[in-house]
């Protein structure tokens, strides 16, 4: 009857998995990104977006949602006192975070992927008839679908690290919101020449590039595009926990 | 030399094979060593040492905002000292493989998720040991929440939550019991059901600790006292030895003459009235021979056993009005 670090990830998802919210929460952002895709690729009629951009459109609210979970299953630990249980049955404390980060980002992982493929394929369905389909084996679909609950995958640990650094869930949603959505707002306000330069690292545009089925200008490759998210990912989390381990709870 | 604390037996509902958790020549015991905790400039735990035992109940007292909480905080790592040290059976509490068997702490109500079910709370704490699913029910037993175990702890009473805390300290059936104002909220039944659990886990051979601001709630079970005011050890001490210390009240037509008689090495009189007298160092029976071989009349001879909660308040007064007075 030792700490183990199996039984300390299994607390964590005995600890996600029994909060109603969670259920709500993840069922949103399913349908998020199952009927934005829906609505978009039955509407859009246009050129310069192919049926993935299309079936994937509801990623950047899906990432928001998913995101607070992530932030609200951290933040939580310190807003209803639980913290201190938790801390007291693990007093190594890191271990903590990381098993959070593992079932929250795992979870998302899991339940977006499929979202994604269910989005893709219920798109595909009610796709405009201006817009060319694309089938599973189609160069890059794949990678765009997988990269997509990849991406939102990290979103959850992204969310995690700022609930468990900010110790608020309105603090850590408010910075999540920021980082995704006004962030590259604010960028675009910048002179061109360094507007330019930076966007394409932006969380958000980085992240996303992951889901583009070919390259654009002005945007990473798709595994670099998600490699530099996941560093922000990383950054976050080594904060997170510097002051977990190294402050009072 | 220490009372050998008996495990629970390593029942089948126990689930997983229990390694040998503490050797035989460790200790279960608190010590906290010379520790000092400050918040910015102020300093809220002032060198304080000592140490509870195991087989007895340690009453941590202390009026409010006198540092109790904040030391039992160290004593589990979850804030650090700012200086100084606490060793739990031994060792600091964060190298134990097994924490929750080390101690059992009760740190505040409802430390708990509202959203969460008594038993998701529980099993949670208990997975991170591996503690099966049927000691959480035998523990919402023992706390005599069963019937409310898949009920969300947000629906539960201040008493309620005080006796889900409770059972979380009980899960990993640790060495140590620590609990912090743990009768607050509860109904007179169920304060002494904690007195009772709080008793006989001592009788086991555990260490028991239980803070309060109240003498009365500490009184009849503690053993050992450990008073603290602004931080500061004010006493550390029996029970027994805490109360008996006032001196017998002597009303005599000749205090004088009795000052003389009784006057020796130790004892203290003092004057209290025109015929009356304090005595302390000595006993109301030797006063009473004394005063007969002399022929001094007396009129009251009554030992003076100040109440545990008198005795308490005055050593804790200047600390009270200390705080009030800021
Ligand atoms: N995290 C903290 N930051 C600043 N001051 C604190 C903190 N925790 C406790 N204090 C202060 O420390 C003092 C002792 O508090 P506490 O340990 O809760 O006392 P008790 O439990 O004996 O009532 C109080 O004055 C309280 O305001
Ligand atoms: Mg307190």
């Amino acid at each position: 009857m030792n700490i183990t670090p199996g039984g300390v990830a299994a607390a964590e998802w005995t600890k996600f998995s029994s909060l109603r919210s969670t259920w709500i929460t993840t069922a949103i952002s399913v349908f998020l990104l199952v009927a934005f895709g829906m609505i978009a690729s039955a509407s859009f009629s246009g050129d310069g977006m192919t049926s993935i951009d299309l079936a994937l459109s509801g990623t950047s609210l899906a990432a928001l949602s998913v995101g607070v979970l992530g932030a609200l299953l951290g933040a939580s630990e310190y807003t209803t006192g639980m913290i201190r249980a938790t801390l007291a049955a693990v007093p190594r404390r890191l271990p903590v975070l990381w098993s959070k980060s593992l079932v929250a980002g795992s979870a998302a992982f899991v339940t977006m992927t499929a979202g994604a493929f269910a989005a893709f394929a219920a798109g595909s369905a009610v796709l405009n008839d201006k817009v060319t389909g694309l089938g599973l084996g189609d160069d890059g679909v794949l990678r765009a679908l997988l990269g997509a609950g990849l991406y939102l995958g990290l979103v959850a640990v992204l969310g995690v690290a700022l609930g468990v650094l900010v110790r608020s869930s309105a603090g850590a949603i408010a910075i999540l919101a920021g980082l995704l959505l006004i962030v590259p707002g604010l960028a675009a306000l910048l002179p061109d020449s360094i507007s330019e330069a930076i966007t394409p690292y932006l969380p958000s545009n980085a992240g996303s590039a992951v889901m583009a089925l070919t390259q654009a200008d002005g945007t990473l490759a798709p595994w670099a595009g998600l490699a530099v998210f996941a560093g922000y990912v990383v950054v976050t989390l080594a904060a997170a926990a510097y002051r977990l381990k190294k402050t009072d709870a | 030399m220490v009372p050998g604390y008996q495990r629970r037996p390593e029942s089948a509902d126990c689930g997983t094979t229990i390694p040998a958790w503490r050797e035989p020549s460790v200790v279960s015991m608190i010590q906290v060593r010379e520790v000092t905790k400050r918040y910015g400039a102020k300093t809220v735990v002032d060198h304080l040492s000592f140490t509870a035992k195991p087989g007895q109940v340690t009453g941590f007292l202390g009026p409010n905002g006198a540092g109790k909480s904040t030391t039992m905080r160290m004593i589990v790592g979850l804030d650090a000292p700012t200086s100084g040290d606490v060793l739990v059976n031994g060792k600091p509490y964060a190298s134990s493989k097994a924490p929750l068997r080390e101690i059992g702490a009760l740190l505040e109500a409802k430390a708990a998720h509202p959203g969460r079910t008594a038993v998701s709370h529980l099993l949670a704490l208990a997975r991170t040991h591996g503690i099966s699913r049927s000691r959480v029910d035998e523990v919402l037993g023992l706390v005599g929440l069963s019937d409310v175990a898949h009920k969300r702890v947000g629906a539960f009473s201040l008493g309620m939550g005080q006796r889900l805390g409770i059972a979380a300290t009980l899960l990993g059936d640790p060495a140590v019991v620590m609990l912090d104002e743990p009768v607050n909220g509860l109904d007179p039944e169920g304060v002494l059901w904690v007195r009772n659990l709080l008793t006989g886990l001592a009788a086991e051979g555990r260490t028991v600790m239980l803070s309060s601001h109240l003498m009365s709630e500490v009184s009849l079970i503690a053993d050992h006292l450990v008073i603290i005011g602004r931080g500061k050890l004010l006493a550390d001490t029996t029970v027994a030895d805490f109360v008996t210390a006032e001196g017998v009240r002597v009303v005599t037509p000749a205090p004088d003459a009795l000052r003389t008689t009784i006057a020796g090495p130790g004892v203290t009189v003092t004057s209290t009235g025109a015929e009356e007298l304090l005595v302390a160092g000595t006993s109301a029976r030797k006063i009473g021979l004394a005063a007969a071989a002399r022929g001094i009349p007396l009129f009251e001879l009554t030992p003076q056993n100040a109440s545990l909660e008198e005795a308490f308040m005055d050593l804790t007064r200047h600390a009270v009005e200390y705080e009030a007075s800021r």
